[in-house]
């Protein structure tokens, strides 16, 4: 059945320890995403899944797993500050993040911040490669990230309570329960993170001064079948974040941000035979404050809520030809001390086709056509194919147009907003070959993206700066990905790596962009034995230019154990153990906001 | 209240913003060490990226060296190098995002101290019977937080602090008076504060909207340039005349208020001998300090650079041509023919300059 193809990734050679195989096995029955289309229309897309067991073997923070199990590229104010993605050498904001199927960048500035989200309040995490408007709208050009809350719909009832403490006298709390029977499913997970985040800066007598941050999030999900033909579902998350903005080697701070996000999603899908509908209504809110001398009560403020409305409807034709078709409308308010009260509505509709046209051939052709608010009319199109030529061999070819809409910031900050902005618009091709053997996966690809009409901020003719469309850039390069497992009797044996080589080049000046590595790579060995299990993990970041100058490449691991007591018994208990920088690297990812020295963390987690 | 504008935007996203200045004082030329009887230039660098420097120009312009204080102390200046005041063998970097001031010798520039305590977005300094003075914005979105910082120049500490009005900018100093120009920050301010330093009492004086660059004229009097507001991004608009303002420094009178017309807004001036050179609209204009009317005519064209920052000596003109990306230029005309006589390239961020 359907919701076992779905599955399939999750538990073919992608767990990295062995504890969590035999829970994925068992719930693998009557499984709901709300996104289908991520993985039903993607024929010819790279898609790397990220299942539970490797979300719960790497840092809590989305910035900390992807940097090593993606290729995507990041760059960090500072531990637990403003983090943000470059994917395929694409900009901060050229990266969609999707939650169950809805892109949440904000509406400010176009982009998500990955040290927001709490890894470990999803049932997993896909990576998508390459262009994605059609589907997830502005922004999704170098790729996408998609974050996934999963309805079982089974007999269940599992709860699981985790403490950790580690340097830096930081602390986390996470709590989460998922229950169910045929008719209804539920999850809740609430996290919590704490530090005082004060790092010494190797090789100075100075430490993370203003570092401090702490956060909460919350997810939780709800399905019921009200008919066997209907589900209503409702997803929500909240974030609340507080935290103190690390200054830099040379210039010290003392300011303070907090954040917050609601996101609220209603969803009723009926399945009739070959068709299937899903109506949406969602809720999006955000909200900063920042605070330029956290002693003060002044601070500036934005915030943003978004409605929107959304249909999909879906018809199988035959089990080679699938339709879909999405409207969608969303009405976008904005109030802030720096841009007033804007509103945007935006319209649009979506047209995606699958067809296997053979056992060798599969393809898609996809269609979008927005209405926004400020007559902006924006066209992108997809289409894609998937050869399976041989038993192991398979090539995924897609080429795209995809687009990013001005944000608020680039229209209406004041000083400085331009109400003259066109979107984005980028084209783009990605060829694939995949090789999967029972032990071994090995992914390679290579892409070109070009992009026009880049929002850049520039001085004007009054010395304020101001975003004008004026960038051309061109990135293209090449993505090695290798998975392998192998198990030997008790003994289990995972290995995954990623390697990349980017060019993104401004096509005025010929230079490679600021804070783009033409080398990047990873690598994660996992071994485990019976209850015990252990990992490593190493990255490498090449070097990369700054403005005027260069940040050095650095190499970078972590080391962890694992024991779980009690097992399989009714409640037991898993004691973990990391070591961070396990070579005391002294490395930067933002020019002059060291990173930390070697720290260590330990986490108990109790499952019942 | 005014609040942060600009800076929020640089936080939270990847594009960079940098402080804006203008001109300079020219200094007697003492030769002691290897940045002796040249050109030093202040380069700010990325707001909050730490890359502000120094970089010195040979008088013959056949010497160039960027990065001068980091090849001589081995580390790095700072972030946004807002000015640089010069007094005996010495030289005070004002770093405005560091809070710091970096005291060099000037020919050598050998680290001298640092005075990193005491100041928050520091801007310009000038140095009063043995005492440093140097204007502190506070937090920009506080209007009320401005001070001018008094420094034991023995001990290289801040002793004492003046409260000022919102956006204290340049200051210059005359027998035991100070003069501030009050551009306003993150906002618009109108006033020049007058600081008595025997007392430390304040006045201020009205003057029209932004006042910014000062100087001493061949009379003795004070000279500001005010650009005028110029808030277009406001519903409604808020712009007002900009001027150049004399003020009499015996009894704090203003003597003349030369207008602008509407939609003008210079910002950039320097002073050499009996004569004032500001840039509008891209030309060099030049104003003589017996007159009293703003010229109609400009002397050079400059609107293919990015000037940043100007200083004069001797009808030669040198202009930063500032580039926040890439390198800058240091362009040097010769007035009486007004004609390029060198362009010499420099690194990120050009500003000031200052004769050494």
């Amino acid at each position: 059945m359907k919701n076992i193809y779905i599955l399939l990734p999750f538990v073919i050679g992608f767990s990295t320890v062995a504890k969590a195989q035999v829970d994925a096995v068992q719930k693998l029955d009557e499984v709901v995403i709300s996104d289908t289309k991520l993985l039903d229309y993607a024929n010819g897309i790279k898609i790397e899944i990220l299942s539970d067991s490797i979300i719960n073997n790497n840092a809590t923070s989305l910035t900390g797993l992807l940097a090593f199990n993606s290729n995507l590229y990041f760059k960090e104010n500072g531990f637990g500050m403003v983090s943000s993605p470059s994917f395929r050498g694409t900009n901060a904001s050229q990266t969609a993040v999707v939650w169950n199927g809805i892109n949440i960048n904000s509406q400010l500035n176009g982009q998500t911040d990955f040290n927001t989200i709490n890894t470990s309040n999803y049932s997993s995490i896909a990576i998508r490669s390459g262009g994605g408007s059609v589907q997830y709208g502005s922004g999704s050009i170098g790729g996408s990230i998609h974050l996934n809350n999963n309805l079982s719909f089974n007999e269940h009832f599992e709860t699981a309570l985790r403490t950790g403490f580690g340097s830096f006298n930081s602390k986390n709390l996470g709590f989460n329960t998922a229950f169910g029977t045929k008719l209804y499913s539920g999850n809740v997970a609430v996290t919590y993170v704490d530090s005082d985040n004060d790092y010494k800066y190797l090789g100075t007598d100075q430490i993370n001064e203003n570092g401090a941050f702490n956060n909460l999030n919350l997810n939780a999900n709800l399905g019921f079948y009200v008919s066997n033909k209907d589900i209503i579902k409702l997803y929500h998350q909240s974030y609340f974040g507080n935290r103190n903005f690390s200054g830099t080697l040379v210039g010290p701070s003392r300011s303070k941000y907090e954040d917050e996000n609601f996101r609220t999603m209603l969803e009723w899908s009926r399945t009739s035979g070959q068709f299937s509908s899903k109506v949406k209504a969602v809720h999006l809110h955000e909200l900063f404050k920042y605070f330029e001398n956290k002693d003060k009560a002044n601070f500036s403020l934005g915030s943003v809520n978004t409605l929107l409305v959304n249909h999909n409807f879906n018809v199988r034709f035959s089990d080679k030809i699938q339709f879909k078709t999405i409207l969608e409308y969303s009405n976008t308010k904005g109030k802030g001390d720096s841009f007033k009260e804007p509103v945007r509505n935006a319209f649009s509709t979506t047209a995606l086709l699958n067809h296997k046209l053979s056992n060798v051939i599969r393809y898609g052709i996809n269609l979008r056509q927005d209405f926004i608010t400020g007559g902006e009319r924006p066209f992108v199109f997809s289409v894609d194919a998937g050869f399976d030529l041989f038993e192991h061999y398979q090539i995924q070819i897609n080429g795209s147009k995809n687009y990013r809409i001005p944000t608020f910031n680039d229209l209406y900050w004041q000083p400085g907003g331009n109400l003259d902005l066109v979107p984005e618009s980028s084209y783009q091709i990605d060829l694939g070959q995949n090789f999967s053997y029972p032990h071994l996966n090995v992914k390679l690809n290579g892409y070109y993206i070009n992009t026009k009409d880049m929002i850049q901020w520039v001085p004007n003719n009054t010395d304020i700066w101001s975003p004008v469309n004026i960038g051309e850039v061109a990135s293209y390069g090449a993505e090695v990905e290798v998975k392998s497992h192998y198990s030997i009797n008790k003994h289990q044996l995972h290995f995954s790596g990623h390697y990349s080589y980017t060019v993104s080049e401004d096509l005025e000046t010929n230079k490679q962009l600021i804070y783009v590595p033409f080398h990047k790579g990873n690598l994660n060995v996992a071994y485990g034995y019976k209850r015990f299990s252990m990992f490593y993990q190493h990255l490498f970041n090449g070097e990369v230019s700054i403005i005027g100058n260069s940040l050095s490449s650095y190499d970078f691991g972590n080391i962890g154990v694992s024991y779980v007591f009690n097992q399989n018994k009714k409640v037991n208990y898993t004691i973990d153990f990391k070591l961070n920088n396990l070579y005391n690297t002294y490395y930067e990812n933002v020019a002059l906001r060291p990173m930390p020295n070697r720290n260590f963390q330990i986490q108990t987690t109790i499952k019942f | 209240m005014k609040i942060n504008k600009l800076l929020v935007l640089a936080l939270l996203t990847s594009i960079f913003i940098t402080s804006c200045s203008e001109d300079s004082d020219d200094n007697p030329v003492v030769p002691k060490g290897d940045y002796e009887n040249g050109l030093i230039v202040s380069h700010e660098g990325n707001f909050g990226q730490g890359n502000a420097s120094v970089s010195f120009v040979s008088d013959d312009f056949l010497t160039v060296e960027n990065n001068v204080f980091s090849n001589v102390n081995g580390a790095p200046l700072g972030d946004t190098a807002q000015s640089i005041t010069f007094s005996d063998d010495l030289a005070y970097i004002v770093l405005n995002v560091s809070n710091k001031i970096e005291v060099v010798n000037r020919y050598t520039f050998e680290s001298v101290a640092t005075i990193n305590s005491g100041l928050v977005n520091p801007r310009y300094m000038t140095i009063s019977n043995g005492k440093g003075y140097v204007t502190n914005w506070g937090d920009g979105g506080d209007s009320t937080d401005d001070f001018v910082a008094v420094i034991d120049l023995a001990t290289n500490t801040v002793s004492n602090t003046i409260h000022v009005g919102e956006g204290p900018e340049y200051i210059l100093e005359k027998g035991y008076m100070l003069y501030v120009s009050h551009k306003g920050g993150w906002g618009v301010n109108n006033i020049i504060s007058v600081i008595d330093t025997t007392d430390n009492n304040v006045g201020t004086l009205e003057v029209n909207d932004a006042p910014g660059a000062m100087a001493f004229d061949s009379n003795g009097n004070l000279v500001v340039l005010c650009s005028g507001a110029n808030q277009y991004w406001l519903t409604p608009a808020v712009e007002t005349l900009a001027s150049i303002t004399r003020i009499s420094t015996n009894n704090s009178a203003i003597l003349d208020v030369m207008e602008f017309a509407s939609g003008e807004h210079p910002s950039i001036m320097t002073h050499d001998d009996d004569e004032l050179f500001y840039i509008l609209n891209g030309e060099v204009y030049e104003l003589e300090d017996s007159s009293d009317a703003l010229p109609t005519t400009a002397i050079l064209d400059v609107s293919s650079t990015s000037a940043y920052g100007i200083s004069v000596e001797d009808d030669t003109l040198y202009v930063a041509n500032s580039n926040f990306t890439e390198e800058s230029d240091l362009l040097i005309y010769d007035l009486d023919s007004a004609s390029l006589m060198e362009t010499i390239e420099l690194s990120i961020g050009a500003a000031k300059i200052y004769f050494n």
